[in-house]
This record gives C-alpha cells, structure tokens and sequence, in this order.
C-alpha cells in the first residue's frame, strides 16, 4: 500500500459516483418509461417473434414492420378479415378500379373524409386531407435513389415512365406518364403491359400513403416519425415494444362481418358478432411486444402481460391435445381462444445451379449426372422427420414451390419428391457413377441460431446416409442475415435453406424465384436457367387469374419438380392463443397486421 | 503512466456481464526472490478446498482426454435416442430434441472447455509474460508507453464488441473467439508482469548481476522471468476459467464455437425448452460448468496461497 | 492553474488512446463488419440497386477518408443516423443510455456496496468462520455464469413464482421500475457479489494488518469506529478506482446480456443489433463514446490521486 494511504480524506469523495448514479436512476424514470396506460383505456396487447426496424412505408419488407406499418398508414386495398382464401377489399380505396380493356389503364378513387394525423410537419400542427397526389408521391419515393425503397421490385418495369422518372433525377414535381392525378381523389394507373397483381401490390405496406410535407419535414428520420392516416398513432416504438393509439381522425364505414366472409360454422366461437355494424378500431390502444426469445414470449403469455402468442414449437404438447385433427387441450380453452391457421409461404432447401459440380453443365451427359445429384439429395432428405422435429408435425408438406394457400395449389400433384426414399436415391448415385470419391464438397449456409444448427445437424446426417464422407459437407456461419445474403447473392453457397413469405396469394410470387433473368443478385437464389420455364413465366405475366393460367402455373411448377432446382417444401401450420375477453382472429400472413383494426378487448385497464 | 503499487493492480474491473478476468486480489507481493516449489506444494496439500479443487479439475481433464482420445463422449452428434426423452439407463440424462444423448453432449463439451481454456490461458499468459517483462524492464522508455498504450487500447473496447468484431473479421474461422480472448486478456497479465519486473530488477542479485556486466537478456532469463512464475500460474488459471465462462455466453449469442459443441450450445438449445418442462440441457450444461469452474477457483485460490511466501506470516 | 494544467495534461495523454481505440475499432468494424447493404435490399434487387446504396452509405469511400470523417464525428458528437432505422444516433443514445443507466444502477450500487460490507466483516473476522463462510459464498458466486443465473432467475421469478414481469420495461412509475428491475437487480448482484467480496476482502485484510489499525484495536477503540477512520478512509483510492473503471465496462457489455434477455430497450441491445446488422454510424457511436469515458474516468482517477496524494502528480 501506499504510504499516503494514512493521509485523511473525506469520505464524501467516495459516496460522490454513488450519489451520481441514483441520480441517474431516479432522472431516467422519470423520462424514459414507456408511457402509462390509462385507467379506462381498452388495450390489447400482441406479440410478435421479430422487431421491425424502419416504420418507413418504404422499407416495410418484414412482416414485423408490416404489422406497423398497415396499422399507423392506409393502403388503398387490404385483404377482407375473415374469408379465406384471401380475397382483396377496398380500404382507402371507394370501390374496385375500373381497368381499360387493354388492361393497361386502371383508374383508383378513394372515399372522401380521410386525413392525416396532426403533426408539426404540416403547417399548424394540423393534418391535412388524403388525396391521390399522396398515393402518386408515395409511389414514386421508391423509385427514387435516395429513397433506400425495399418494395419498388413490385412495380420496376411496370408503371409507363416511373422507371425512368427516377433514373431521370427523382423530381417529385415532374409528371409520370403512368401515375396521371386526375382528382383529388381519382388517380389512373398507366401500365407498360397488363399487370394482374397491381391490386394486390396496393395493399402491401409497400403502398401505403405518405405525406410529402412528413418525409421532407423530418428526411432520415422518417423512419421513426410516421405521419400517417390509418386506424392508429404511434406512441411509443423501439426494440421491445411499440405503443399506437387509436386515431381520432380515422373514419370507415361500420364493420360488415358477411361482407369480410363471416362464417358461422368457422368464426361463431371467436364471439365476433358483438362487433359487427359498429365503427373499428374498437380499442383505445394497441401494444405490439417485440420478444424474439420463444421462452419469454411463451412466458409473458402465461403470465398475462400480452394478450396473445403464437405458440412456439417447443410448447405444443402443453396446448395440443391431438395434432391430426388439431385439437387444443380444454383446460386451454378455458381460458382461452385458439385458432389454428397454415402459413402464406413455405420452407425450402435449395441448390446453387450455377456451379457445374451439381448445377447446370453445358454437356448434357454431365448435365444429366448432376440431376441425378440433386434428386438423389431430395430422395435422401426426410420432410416427415422434419415436420416432427421442428414444426409440431403439424406442418403440410407438398410437393413443388406453389404452396397449398394459394388457389393454384394442386392438390393432386404427385407427392415423390418429397417421400424419403433412400435407396431411390443411392440408386441414382450409383446409375451415374457417383462415388465417395466422385461426390462433390458442398457448402451449407446457416444464420448462427440454435434452430437452424439443428435443422443442418439433421440435414447433414441424412447426406451422410446417403453416401456422403462427413469431411465434405461444411457448414458455412454467419452471425447476421446480411452476411448469409450476401454469400448467397455471391453465390458462395451450395446448399441453403430458406423461407419465404408470400407478397400476395399468387403463385407467380413464388415462380419468380425461378425465373432466369432474375438470377443473383435478383430474387432466382438458385441461379435455375431454364429458357422453356422462362417463355413460359413471361407467357403468364400479363394474364389474368383463370385456369388457362393455372394450367401454365402447374406446368412451371413441373419443371422446377423434375428439374431437382428445390427441395420443397412445407407450409407451417401456425397455432395461435388469445385470451378468452380478446375479441378478434389472428392473422400474420401475406405480411399482415390488417386485422388489429377489428380486436376488441372487454377489460378496461393496462395491466 | 507509471506504477501506482496497489492501486494499479486495482484497475482491472470484473464486470459482471462479461464475466472477463480480474487481476488476483492485491496481496503483498513475495519477499524471497525463489519460493521453494516443496514447500508450495506442501502447503498446497494442507489445504482440503483446494485440494477438493484440484480433484474436480484433474477429474474434467480425465473427462476431456478421453474425450479426446475417443473413449466417451463420441456420439454427441447422432440420434441415439427419441425427441426429448427423459433420464434413463440409456440416456443418463436425456436427450435432445433431434434424440442426443445429453450426457455424451456434455462429456463432448467438457473437451471444447479445455482446449478453449488451456489455449487462450497459455497463449495469453505468454503474451503477457513477454510484453509485461519488456515494459517492466524499459520502464519509462517508449517500450513501456507504447505497450502501456495497446494494453489502454484493448480494455477500451468493450470486450464483447472487441469479440464479435474479431469474430465478424475472421468469418468463421474456428479461431476467432480464441483470438479475440488471447487479445483481450493478456493485458492483466502483462500489467502484473510488469509491477513485478519493476520490483525485482531493483533487488540486490539483480543489480550484482548487472554490475558483473551480464547481458540484460540473460539476466531477464535467468533472474526476472523465474521469479514471476507464481504471478503467471495464477493469472493463467484465471484465465482459463475466465475463458471457458465468456466461451458460453460467446456461444450462446452466436458468436462462438460455430462447428462442434460446447456448454454455451446446450444452453442456448436449452432456453426454449425450460419452460417447456424439460430442463436437462440447461442443468447439464450450467453444472458441468459450475463444477469445473467453482473447482478450478477452488484450485487457483490454493495455488496461489501456497506460492504466496507471505503467508509464512500467519 | 497548476491543478488545471496537470488535467490537460492528462486529458492530451488521453488522446493517443482514443486515437488507438477508434483506428483499431473502425478497421474491425468497416473492413470485417457486416455489411449492412444486404440487410437493406428488397427482395429482387439489381447490381445498380446494390452499388446505389452502397455509395449511398460512403461504403465506397477510401478507408482514410472515412476515417477522418469519424474522428470529426467524435469531435462533433454528431454521428448521423442509423442505417437500419434512421433514428438520430443522438437520440438513440439519449433514449437508450438513461434506461442502461436505470436498469444497472441499482445492481451496481447494490453490487459494491454489499460487497464492501462482507468483505469489511470478513476481514475483520479473517480466518474465523464467518470469513470462511463469506468467501465459501463469493466463490460460488464467482463459478456461476451470468448467463446460467439470468435464465434461472427469470425463470424462478418470472415464470415459476410469477411475481415479477418476464421482460420488457414498461416503465411509468416507482412500482412499475420496482417491478423491472428487481429480477435483472438480484441478478447482476447475485454475479458481482463473489468477485466484489473477494476483492475489498484483500484490500481490507491488507489495511487491517497494518499498524496504526493494530494499535487502534490494540487500544480498545470501537470497531465501526475503527472500520470508518483507520481501514475504510484508506483503503479508498483501490475501492473508487475499482467501481469507476467498471461503469463503462458495465454500461455497454455488462447490459448487454440482461437486456437481450430481458427485452429491455438499453444501449447494450442496441449496440448488439448494431454488431450483427452492421450499422455502423451506431456502432462509431458507442466505441469512440466508451474510449472517451475511459479517458475521463482515467483523468478523474488521477485527480483524485492527487488530491489524495500530492506526490502522485510528481511523478
């Protein structure tokens, strides 16, 4: 020790950093709580497994954002609440547009009497009326540059002169030939050629309408001030939580529970009929926790602190009570709402057809061989085993990339490849002279998380049984998606799998995944070059819904099936809890969060 | 910055987060310039906690070998059994959700552990051996400031920050969590080092040394580094155990063992399934790393009470 | 004015090392980082797209030029906004930081505190029972990790006994705080309090050896009295320097943990996200911040010394 150790000194010094410290403690109470609840506020509380990051319409690609989004902003269209399948209605839009016969020239209105919220960006503080000028402006804020847009992919090419208005300079004061305001509250839609989703892309979060005075007023901070016309306000957002109350200004005609495909044989238990003719949103306020840990989501749940959970995997047993038909276990119900509902999208291994070692090959004996790979691969892969192990066995496994929630689904499709069968696949090995020594070193990717290691831990044994030497399947980590992304958009990765999230109930969201011009770094990950699919995939662009249309859909589906591009796939079946005073009927699909509109609560109170 | 005596060996903070290594607690430092190893172990054998301490940690090593030779602990990566099963004959402790054999799991980690342990408390108790001698015998000369100012530079970034980063920068190299350790902890190491190497170059064997005119290098080997061995056997152990304990949470969050298996794995398998009533994974996991811990602290207590000459004083 | 000198003294000597904190950081982050591009494309982007906003971001920029860029960011304190949110990285911090600080402060305070006690009374008693029992306690603690207790407590309290909120911060008033951060409070002390024990237990034992202590005991005075003027009034410069240069260590990887687990909106989460997302105006933020307070913790520490030690500036 130091000698001058002995020399006095105050102990004040000391209790200084401490004093400090409850200072703080005490200071951040005071400011940065999320706030209260009011006595008498009726609040029903979400939960979801992912956190959005931006709340700008325009990089509202998650369904986490979408949630948020839908419910702050107005879309023309959203999808009506209860029929299934999905069948799109009229939100800020007044009616159905009326379409040229050429199809190329649609002409939107919107119902009267809708504004935005007050906020300092407008002059006064004062909201101003919604006209189509917004909906023009917000439509071309993502083909702006500077605008770092996650959705224009659902118009690029489509909308006359709006590509190039942007590659033009992105002046929001000179006219795009496709987007012609007519009215406050009429706009026509000119298209280069027949565009059949153009209704489903405006009721994408995407499209919904944002005021120019909001994005210029706060610029890159428009991701977290939104200044919207929806059913709600934002009061609170970060990672955790975010807390909306319900908007003042927002007026819809009263809920028409037959017009959003009321069925009393499907919904009569739900208690919805109480809602029906009165004006939505029927709650003062809506939570959405934010909770990615599956335990504390469950957790939070049981506890009472959010009003509903999707139950996680690892629970099913304590809530099922039989998995086919799915029954929920009646001490469950007592106490609670149940609804189980399949996924809009599904899950999937795929191949990087780029790579001549198993992917496509200009010789077409090699070609054949490596066809043969891949098949043997699918062969070998267990999709039942999966099912079991990671999705309650309740998941629906088909066969093909058109999943079973849209209308082109085939329910008659053969199911061989997705039926293990190992020794059909040692089989094709063995035709085409594949060998432990000829077999290729493959490479998987995987986002570092305890579920996908397992599920490659599982893969990985199944290639094994098949015949390949352990050494030559590596496993690729990456801490972050971006960086699985970029390896896969590199094209660094053999093997990889994958979800997607269907953009809207229409299989040509799925086929595009395939379609050759759209290779890396496009959305066609696995880099499938197939001119006969590709004619085939520009054939059914601009046709509308109809059987001649299906037939086509099938038969792309068909390729990619005897092509051994995918190993496809599964559509998860989604169990949802809700407590019993909650009146609603959860959705997540086709990037949801439309129905939040329609929950009543019977309770008053926060917590 | 010169030497401030304890207030230096103050300076190293345990965080609790991080679970990151702390300088042993100041004690004085030895009197005799070579502590008869006899007697220490002597005195290590008199003390039963430690004792019990170095029986649990000889009892993992035994674990971890045969681990590494193959004798147990092999399938930890194949189904042997059903989803979830409970405790049995068969699987001691259960199974996993793709049917492992929870046992043969944390058998398998026990040898992660160690090699994670002993390759960052060795390589980190050198570095710092090495830098810590070279500032304590340039003292004040830009030797010293520029170490004083890497060793300011390393504890400056917060360490998992440092960790992920290292981890991001190197891919996935099965490296990189050791190296972002080995970076991180041989600061503490080095600034003891040093105090240490301060004090004994101004001893009367050292300045006969120098005045009979032998080469400061050999004086360093022959005289210095000998004499710091006790400060680098207990900064080495707490390494170890320091590594093993963020090798968990490095784990847990992602950001560590990548391609095998490890405590850290079976807990972050293990959080989901607490609440759903089946704890094994957690409670194998969390104990095998109690024990090996409480039993390493338990050792690296006695050890260092028993190269510590000034208990003589007792 | 020789005071105020000898503190730009230190402060200078306090550049180099944030000058090596930031070069080496920003080298991790923006050679080895994530690149954030791939976290911000839509689902069918163009190569254009992908240069577009990469220069967008300055991703294209020479190292050195960004570089000095981030220095001027740090002399100005103002780091832009977030890549994945476009939040303010000024408010972020603003919004974050405090709940850290609320969340930790309690623990901590708690952490030393408590840790001073025991290690007083161990020491005091050193060799007797209730030492050995203390230091059987603080070894436990130590051999149990942070991230094992969290889980069981959360579980334990959260779940198991429900009487105390799972996660979040939902946090409007003294009850509600109570009810946050009592589970992550008793979880932070349950880990610190084995080291911190230990710790002031040696500091104490060291001064209780000493001789002025010997002879005031020898001379039947008081112990608190003895604890307060003899051991405790010296034995401060080891246990302030100890808890100063935990705060920033703390704040950022001591939260880290608790919140991501917790689901509390803190500066730790929010720097973890940053790591994985690659969003680096964040990330600049928190690093060159926390290089900072360590500089000016180490000045405090040093004028503290020296206000204990005239000496010490002489060196």
């Amino acid at each position: 020790m130091l000698s001058a150790m002995n020399a006095p000194n105050p102990l004040g010094t000391g209790r200084g950093p401490v004093l400090w410290l409850v200072a703080v403690a005490w200071l951040a109470l005071a400011g940065c709580g999320d706030p209260a609840s009011r006595e008498d506020d009726r609040v029903y509380r979400h939960s979801l497994d992912g956190v959005p990051t931006s709340l700008d319409p325009a990089e509202a690609a998650t369904i986490y954002s979408s949630f948020v989004v839908l419910n702050l902003y107005d879309t023309l269209y959203r999808y009506a609440y209860l029929a299934r399948p999905y069948e799109i209605v009229p939100n800020l839009a007044d009616g159905l547009p009326e379409v040229s016969n050429d199809g190329l020239t649609w002409t939107f209105r919107i119902r009267p009497g809708a504004r935005f919220v007050d906020d300092p960006a407008f002059p006064e503080g004062r909201g101003r009326p919604v006209t189509m000028h917004d909906l023009a402006y917000s439509l071309k804020r993502h083909f702006d540059p500077a605008v770092r847009s996650q959705g224009s992919w659902l118009w690029a090419g489509r909308i006359a002169g709006l590509d190039e208005w942007g590659a033009n300079g992105a002046d929001y004061d000179a006219p795009v030939e496709g987007l012609r305001v007519v009215d406050d509250r009429t706009l026509e839609i000119r298209l280069v050629e027949p565009y059949p989703q153009l209704l489903y892309t405006l009721a994408t979060a995407f499209s919904s309408l944002v005021p120019r005075e909001a994005v210029e007023h706060y610029g890159r901070e428009f991701g977290v001030r939104p200044v919207g016309s929806g059913p709600f306000v934002l009061e609170t957002f970060h990672g955790a939580l975010t807390r909306m109350r319900r908007n003042p200004h927002f007026e819809r005609p009263p809920l028409d529970l037959e017009a959003e495909g009321y069925d009393p044989a499907l919904h009569a238990r739900y208690d919805l009929e109480a809602l029906d003719g009165r004006r939505y949103p029927f709650v003062d306020a809506l939570e959405i926790h934010f909770s990615q840990e599956n335990a504390a989501r469950w957790s939070s749940f049981r506890a009472g602190q959010v009003d509903y959970v999707m139950v996680p995997n690892e629970q099913i047993d304590a809530v099922l009570s039989s998995r086919d038909p799915i029954e929920v276990r009646d001490e469950i119900l007592r106490d609670h709402h149940a609804h189980a509902g399949i996924e809009a999208g599904f899950v999937y291994a795929g191949f990087d057809m780029s790579d001549p070692r198993f992917g496509h090959h200009p010789d077409p004996e090699r070609d054949a061989a490596n066809r043969a790979l891949r098949c043997a691969i699918r062969d070998a892969y267990d999709w039942q085993e999966r099912n079991e192990t990671f999705y309650y066995g309740i998941g629906e496994i088909f066969p093909g990339v058109i999943p079973p929630v849209v209308p082109e689904f085939d329910p008659d499709l053969p199911d061989a490849s997705v039926r293990r069968d190992l020794a059909a696949g040692r089989a094709r090995l063995a035709r085409y002279g594949w060998t432990a020594e000829t077999l290729p070193e493959l490479t998987y990717g995987l986002v570092a998380g305890v579920q996908q290691r397992q599920m490659w831990t599982q893969f990985r044994s199944r290639l094994v049984e098949l015949g390949f030497p352990p050494d030559r399947l590596d496993v690729d980590n990456f801490a972050a998606f971006g960086d699985f992304n970029r390896a896969m958009k590199n094209r660094q990765l053999d093997l990889f799998f994958l979800g997607w999230s269907l953009d809207y109930p229409d299989a040509q969201n799925t086929l595009q995944l395939f379609y050759g011009p759209f290779e890396t770094p496009g959305s066609n990950n696995f880099n499938y070059r197939n001119p006969a699919f590709d004619s085939l995939y520009e054939r059914t662009r601009a046709m509308q819904p109809g059987p001649e249309r299906t037939a086509l859909y099938r038969q792309m589906n068909k390729m990619v099936i005897d092509d051994c591009v995918a190993i496809s796939g599964l559509s998860r079946t989604r169990v949802h809890l809700w407590d019993r005073d909650v009146r609603m009927l959860p959705d997540r699909e086709i990037l949801g969060g439309h129905f939040l509109r329609f929950v009543d609560v019977e309770r008053g109170g926060g917590d | 910055m010169n030497d401030r005596g304890p207030a230096t060996s103050a300076r190293p903070v345990v965080n609790p987060g991080a679970d990151a290594p702390l300088a042993p607690p100041p004690r004085e430092r030895p009197r005799a310039p070579a502590t008869p190893w006899r007697r220490a172990v002597r005195r290590f054998l008199r003390d039963g906690w430690g004792l019990a301490g170095g029986l649990i940690v000889a009892g993992f090593a035994i674990i971890a070998v045969g681990s590494w030779l193959g004798a147990w602990g092999t399938d930890w990566v194949l189904a042997t059994g059903g989803q979830w099963e409970g405790p049995s004959a068969r699987h001691p402790l259960g199974t996993t959700i793709l049917g492992q054999d929870i046992l043969a799991r944390a058998l398998a980690s026990t040898r992660t552990a160690f090699e994670i342990g002993l390759v960052v408390a060795a390589l980190s108790t050198l570095l710092g051996a090495l830098f810590g001698a070279l500032a304590g015998w340039f003292a004040g000369g830009p030797a010293d400031a520029a170490i004083a100012w890497l060793k300011g530079v390393l504890d400056s970034i917060p360490f998992y920050l440092f960790v992920a980063a290292v981890a991001f920068a190197l891919d996935d190299h099965p490296w990189a969590m050791h190296l972002a350790m080995i970076a991180t902890f041989w600061t503490t190491t080095a600034r003891l080092v040093r105090a240490e190497v301060i004090r004994l170059r101004e001893r009367e064997f050292v300045e006969a040394a120098r005045a009979v005119g032998v080469p400061p290098m050999t004086i360093l080997r022959r005289h210095v580094v000998p004499n710091t061995i006790h400060v680098l056997l207990v900064q080495a152990s707490i390494v170890f155990v320091a590594a093993i304990k963020s090798e968990v949470i490095l784990s847990f969050l992602g950001l560590g063992v990548e391609d095998g298996i490890s405590w850290g794995l079976m807990i972050a398998e293990s959080t989901t399934e607490i609440t759903s009533g089946r704890p094994w994974n957690f409670i194998a996991a969390s104990s095998f790393l109690f024990l090996l811990v409480m039993g390493f602290n338990l050792f690296a207590d006695a050890m260092q009470d028993a190269l510590d000459p000034r208990e003589e004083r007792r | 004015m020789e005071g105020f000198r000898f503190v730009l003294r230190r402060v200078a000597a306090g550049i180099p090392l944030v000058l090596g904190v930031t070069l080496v950081s920003f080298v991790l982050i923006v050679h080895f980082g994530p690149d954030p591009t791939w976290n911000l494309l839509g689902k069918n982007p163009t190569a254009e797209e992908i240069a577009q906003l990469r220069s967008q971001m300055g991703l294209d920029r020479p190292f050195w030029v960004r570089y000095a860029e981030y220095l001027r960011e740090l002399a100005t304190l103002e780091f832009g906004f977030s890549e994945s949110t476009g939040e303010r990285v000024g408010t972020l911090l603003g919004r974050t930081v405090p709940v850290t600080l609320a969340l930790l402060a309690p623990g901590f305070v708690l952490g030393n505190l408590l840790g001073v006690a025991l290690g007083l009374l161990a020491a005091w008693h050193r060799g007797r029972w209730i030492d050995k029992a203390i230091m059987g306690f603080s070894v436990v603690g130590m051999s149990i990790s942070f991230l094992v207790v969290i889980i069981a407590f959360q579980w334990l309290f959260g779940v198991w006994l429900g009487w105390f909120p799972v996660r979040g911060w939902a946090v409007h008033d003294l009850g509600s705080y109570l009810a946050h951060v009592t589970v992550p409070t008793l979880a932070s002390v349950f880990v610190a309090l084995g080291y911190n024990t230990r710790f002031f237990r040696a500091v104490f034992v060291d001064e209780i050896g000493h001789d002025h202590v010997r002879t005031a005991r020898a001379y039947g005075a008081p112990p608190l009295v003895i604890m307060r003027d003899n051991v405790l009034r010296n034995t401060l410069i080891p246990i302030v320097t100890r808890i100063l240069f935990s705060i920033p260590l703390i704040v950022v990887s001591g939260s880290l943990l608790i919140e991501s687990y917790f689901g509390i909106p803190g500066v730790g989460k929010v720097t973890f996200d940053a790591i994985t997302t690659g969003d680096q105006p964040v990330l600049k933020a928190v690093v060159g911040l926390t290089a900072v307070l360590f500089v000016v913790i180490q000045v405090l520490a040093d004028i503290l010394y020296r206000a204990v030690d005239p000496r010490v500036a002489l060196e």
